[in-house]
């Protein structure tokens, strides 16, 4: 085993066991659980979109859309359909991944600046969506009056609902499994071939890769696992805000994964945890938070622009 | 009936205008540099803010003049600070880049000239109806319209007789030879930067004359100035000419049958020419996709 | 028996720019066939012909012995047409074996499995493991290949086409760019492809050296037209080649 490989393993070791202890430690730091599932689910929502920025080469700039669907698809169905917490989130990822889906038949022609730009617009119609349909969707002030559900396994129960340690396991349990089908899907034959997008189209399409279909697919499945993120983030705060769609909340997306670094795999993981931190203390510290959160995003840009992971690689480029 | 649909009408011609001011601003700049300004709503709030900040020495006339200016400068200024850097790397950088200096000048403003509203005073001759039957058209109106069609010749007369003009032309169609010709492409996109802050900037100062001015003012216009772009096809100023007035017309008629979907129209039209034809009305096959 | 490659008066004209005239070829199964020419000649067109980056004006090309004018680069690939690129192009952050692995499993089709199973996992790493030892890249096959000489990342690209299992390998100007050193070790390999493994290759190349040291047969490119056809040491006596090479002495 070469010393890349067992690098990668221990970081992943480092992550879970940090990931798994979050009781017994963030209280101690003055943190609360609430805060590390936020964590997760910003994590999740970046590491989706990575699929697509870090892993296949191809920038969206309106992935926000995938992750509100995915959260008003659960709200929607737990408020009018049935008070089901897995179903509601299995609701959500549909919605947002098929709006994903289709969205990028229209996409996979475009390149650069006009994908990011064609990607936004198709967020901002989502969001106008949300925003006009007041009353199924509550409009500006969001949809209220759901409530995550607790799990009936028929032989006991786990109740997300009202503990809240008991939750952030059931976020981890959710996200462990979304990331470990990452893992996978990225060493698979498949993800090899997004890998070989990145690094050369010219080259990849000459080996007989047909790259718009796999650029579709990778698109595709990136929306599927952001939209499972944006359901979590539903269940997270019993709330689904409609500037959760918003561009500004895809600029917090792709920030994440830069700020993380968006060439290792736990990266956007890492840049979500700087993230949430960073905008817990900042807005509790001043008014004028968008200030200092755009002096990051600047500084991150020129300064930093590998992220905290890609310092710590060699071979990575901007 | 006919009244509502001429309002409507002219109206959206005016909007569809001063969708085309902002979004040839973008444009160029996303022709030229491969960028596409983030913050350009926000050098057009900006180019507001400069004006209600002169007028009171200078008056409207010249503040009408001089705020553009001061908005090129400061692009210009922007564009050697921090953009020039981030050409050379993957576009998500530019992205990110224009998106937090658009948070970093909202902010600014809010901080400077306060949240709440604020109004720009406009000559009285412009606050006053064309004539009592065309009520709903007053002066500053067609003034707006009148200030466009002047700013969008001189671009293109700008842009077709002036040697940096030609070169800002030539670059966007090729830009590798520019550069082996011996023009400096570095100082060329930062002039082109300029012009398209310019351009923001007097979308600011008529904007504010009819709606006032606020902190968050230019996010409203940035999508349709994407769409316009999109619509009009990437790479190609004529179509984002086209695209503006088009989007500007449509929802404005809209407007008339069904008003809730009046923004929304402009997201299906871009659909639709997404799907007919990928490129948008006038884009180039290859360019930048 | 019909030829690998068969090219009847290809022309290619771009407006009124001719650029390849009334060109005609036949490549025999197991034969290095090497394109020659000054300058100008036409030997970028000439080969992007072949290759199916753009079709003829006129004229047939053959592979064999069906016609594969209309079909395009891409396709040409899958019916056998391995190449490189002047310019190397390889994917620089991966490394040897993981870019070779991506041209095998490409070529296996299994491009969309989403797994492989302990026997398909096993051919793909035989195929890696062949075609990396062919280039004699195995102890460097975990490296970036963006980080080797310009010598292995060819090599690394010559074994990419391999990986595709072609029946004919195309060549643009493999040693395009390169030291001594390098000329020798991808001279060497291309020898060795062509002796050992008895692929039918053609290649463009402009290092008379290389050429004259490997090729079975010369095709020599002037303007647009061939000049002379023959065996290295025909092409060597030939004055028109001299003449077109060393100016016209008349």
């Amino acid at each position: 085993m070469n010393g890349l490989l067992r690098h990668k393993y221990a970081t992943t070791a480092i992550i879970w066991v940090l990931l798994l202890t979050v009781p017994l430690w963030l209280p101690l730091l003055g943190g609360y659980t609430a805060l590390a599932g936020r964590v997760l689910v910003f994590g999740l929502a970046a590491m989706s979109f990575n699929m697509l920025l870090g892993f296949t080469g191809v920038m969206s700039f309106g992935h926000a859309a995938y992750f509100g669907l995915g959260a008003y698809g659960c709200g929607l169905f737990l408020k009018y359909v049935t008070p089901s917490t897995p179903l509601a989130m299995i609701a959500g990822t549909l919605l947002g991944g098929i709006a994903g889906t289709l969205f990028g038949l229209l996409l996979v022609r475009r390149r650069g600046v006009y994908f990011a730009m064609v990607t936004i617009a198709f967020g901002q119609v989502c969001f106008y969506i949300a925003y006009k349909w007041d009353d199924f969707t509550g409009g500006y002030d969001g949809l209220r009056g759901f409530a995550r559900a607790p799990i009936d396994f028929g032989a006991f129960k786990i109740d997300i609902a009202n503990n809240s340690t008991a939750f952030y396991f059931f976020i981890v349990l959710v996200f462990g499994l979304a990331a470990a089908a990452q893992a996978f899907i990225l060493r698979s034959p498949f993800g090899r071939t997004l890998l070989a997008i990145r690094e050369n189209e010219r080259r990849a399409r000459f080996l007989g890769i047909p790259i718009e279909k796999h650029i579709w697919l990778s698109f595709s499945i990136s929306c599927f696992f952001t939209a499972l993120a944006g359901s979590l983030y539903a269940l997270l705060n019993n709330f689904a805000d409609p500037l959760g769609l918003n561009y500004i909340m895809s600029g917090n997306i792709v920030m994440i994964t830069v700020m993380g670094g968006m060439r290792a795999f736990w990266g956007p993981l890492v840049g979500a945890v700087l993230f949430v931190m960073l905008q817990d203390y900042v807005s509790s510290m001043t008014t004028n938070w968008m200030f200092f959160v755009g002096l990051t995003f600047v500084c991150v840009v020129l300064f930093f622009p590998r992220g905290l992971m890609g310092m710590f690689q060699k071979g990575a480029k901007t | 009936m006919l009244q509502v649909v001429m309002f409507n009408l002219t109206n959206g011609l005016i909007v569809g205008a001063f969708y085309v001011l902002m979004a040839l601003g973008l444009s160029m700049i996303i022709n030229l540099s491969n960028v596409v300004n983030f913050a350009h709503g926000n050098f057009l709030a900006l180019g507001g803010y400069f004006a209600f900040m002169l007028t009171p020495y200078i008056g409207f006339w010249g503040a009408l003049l001089v705020s553009p200016l001061l908005t090129a400068v400061f692009g210009y200024a922007i564009e050697q600070l921090m953009i020039r850097h981030v050409y050379a790397r993957n576009h998500i950088y530019s992205l990110l880049l224009t998106f937090g200096l658009g948070f970093i000048i909202q902010d600014g403003c809010r901080y400077f000239w306060g949240p709440s509203p604020l109004p720009l005073g406009i000559p009285d001759i412009l606050s006053t109806p064309l004539t009592p039957e065309l009520f709903f058209i007053t002066w500053y109106r067609i003034f707006m319209v009148a200030v466009v069609i002047f700013a969008v010749s001189g671009l293109f007369a700008f842009l077709r007789f002036t040697r940096i003009g030609m070169r800002i032309r030539a670059g966007t169609l090729d830009l590798d030879t520019v550069s082996a010709l011996g023009v400096n492409v570095a100082a060329l996109r930062s002039y082109n930067f300029a012009v398209g802050s310019y351009l923001a900037g007097l979308a600011g100062v008529l904007a504010a004359g009819q709606i006032g001015l606020n902190p968050n003012m230019g996010d409203d216009l940035i999508m349709p100035s994407f769409i316009a772009i999109i619509v009009g096809g990437v790479g190609s100023l004529t179509g984002t000419l086209l695209g503006g007035l088009l989007i500007g017309v449509a929802a404005a008629l809209t407007t008339v049958v069904y008003p809730a979907a009046s923004e929304a129209v402009i997201y299906v039209i871009m659909a639709v020419v997404l799907l007919l034809r990928p490129r948008g009305l006038l884009g180039e096959e290859g360019m930048l996709s | 028996m019909t030829p690998k490659l068969e090219i009847r008066g290809a022309t290619k004209a771009f407006g009124s720019l001719i650029a390849v005239s009334d060109v005609s070829m036949r490549v025999e199964n197991g034969e290095l066939r090497a394109v020659i020419g000054p300058n100008g000649a036409g030997k970028t067109t000439f080969f992007n012909l072949i290759t199916g980056f753009f079709p003829p004006t006129a004229g047939e090309i053959l592979l064999d012995g069906q016609n594969i004018n209309r079909i395009p680069a891409a396709g040409r690939v899958k019916l056998g047409m391995g190449r490189t690129f002047q310019i190397t192009e390889i994917f620089p952050e991966l490394t040897v074996r993981e870019n070779v692995r991506i041209a095998v499993e490409t070529g296996l089709g299994f491009s969309l499995r989403g797994w492989l199973n302990r026997s398909d996992h096993k051919r793909v790493d035989e195929a890696c493991d062949e075609v990396m030892g062919l280039a004699n890249l195995m102890p460097k096959a975990d490296r970036l290949v963006g980080e080797l000489s310009h010598g292995d990342q060819r090599a690394s690209e010559i074994s990419m086409a391999l990986a595709l299992k072609p029946s004919l390998l195309l060549l643009d100007e493999p040693t395009a760019g390169m030291g001594d050193e390098e000329t020798y070790q991808i001279t060497g390999l291309i020898r060795r492809l062509h002796r050992d493994s008895k692929y039918t290759i053609v290649l463009i190349e402009h290092d008379m050296r290389v050429v004259f040291h490997l090729a079975d047969h010369i095709s020599v490119l002037a303007e647009g037209k061939l000049l002379a056809e023959g065996t290295p040491a025909e092409i060597a006596a030939n004055v028109h080649v001299q003449n077109a090479y060393l100016g016209n002495p008349e």
